[in-house]
């Protein structure tokens, strides 16, 4: 079990980030993603693996204001 | 003999500015550096708001210039059609306020010039359209400045319930203003996008005097 922004998901478990996204469909560069209180850059996204118990933060974006 | 602006003593001006300020917080805001990313829809009217107050010293960045399609909800004018918006807006804030120093920044912000661009601020303040350069300056503007407070928006568009829009503090010093889904595509409008603006603009003028819950 991942805890993806408070909800757990098994799923994702084993599962890089990228990959992870690209399953929620989530455009990758419109979000910031926290794993367990540390920011994962976006190089980092395919080496990073979710292990149970993570805790995963999502900060997605969409776009309109400027 | 006194010193003067548009006919009016400088000392008139301050004191007008002063008088319908909350109490004490004149001074802090004076001291305070904030530093608008995006000077468009939301960056225009967050700058005007925290000029009008007295923010002593606002940084505005954007490589863009004015277009027409910009006059339905960002703070320029016909005249200014084809200037640097950065340029535009600090004429403006100037009209409003001579109190505040303005730093116009014409240039496109990345992920490599975010730490020099942002260094002096005592606050980062979001503005831009593209959902891609948001997340690219909070990744920056984390890796740069882990503690430094950053007010950010996401989700203004269309004409959805004013209520919708709401403040959240998603970290001790990441705070995000919207409704968070509504996007450009269903067109972009004063109103909406500027309840967003005051959404960000109330939270740095809480930040600046102290109180920084949402």
């Amino acid at each position: 079990m991942v805890i993806v922004n408070g909800e757990p998901v098994a799923e994702a478990v084993g599962l890089n980030i990228q990959t992870f996204l690209e399953q929620r469909q989530t455009p990758v560069d419109h979000v910031v993603v926290e794993l367990n209180g540390h920011i994962i850059h976006r190089p980092e996204f395919e080496n990073t693996t979710l292990s149970p118990n993570d805790k995963l933060e999502l900060i997605t974006f969409v776009g309109g204001g400027r | 003999m006194q010193p003067t602006i548009q006919g009016m003593s400088i000392d008139d001006v301050y004191q007008g500015m002063k008088a319908r300020n909350v109490a004490d917080s004149t001074t802090k805001l004076t001291d305070a550096h904030v530093t608008i990313a995006g000077a468009g829809g939301l960056g225009s009217n967050i700058a005007i708001a925290l000029g009008r107050i007295g923010v002593g010293h606002l940084t505005l960045i954007d490589f863009d210039q004015v277009e027409l399609s910009n006059l339905n909800r960002q703070q320029f004018k016909l005249s200014q059609v084809g200037m640097d918006k950065v340029v535009a807006l600090k004429q403006n804030l100037q009209e409003f306020n001579p109190f505040v120093t303005i730093d116009a920044v014409a240039k496109k912000i990345d992920h490599d010039n975010v730490a020099t661009l942002f260094e002096t601020a005592d606050i980062i303040c979001e503005a831009f359209d593209d959902p891609s350069a948001k997340a690219m300056l909070l990744d920056a503007a984390s890796e740069a400045f882990p503690s430094k407070p950053i007010v950010m928006a996401t989700g203004m568009a269309g004409i959805h319930s004013s209520n919708s829009i709401i403040s959240k503090q998603v970290r001790p010093n990441l705070y995000i203003a919207g409704d968070g889904t509504s996007t450009g595509a269903e067109g972009l409008m004063a109103p909406r996008v500027m309840i967003a603006a005051g959404h960000e603009a109330n939270m740095v003028t809480r930040l600046i005097l102290g109180q920084p819950t949402i």
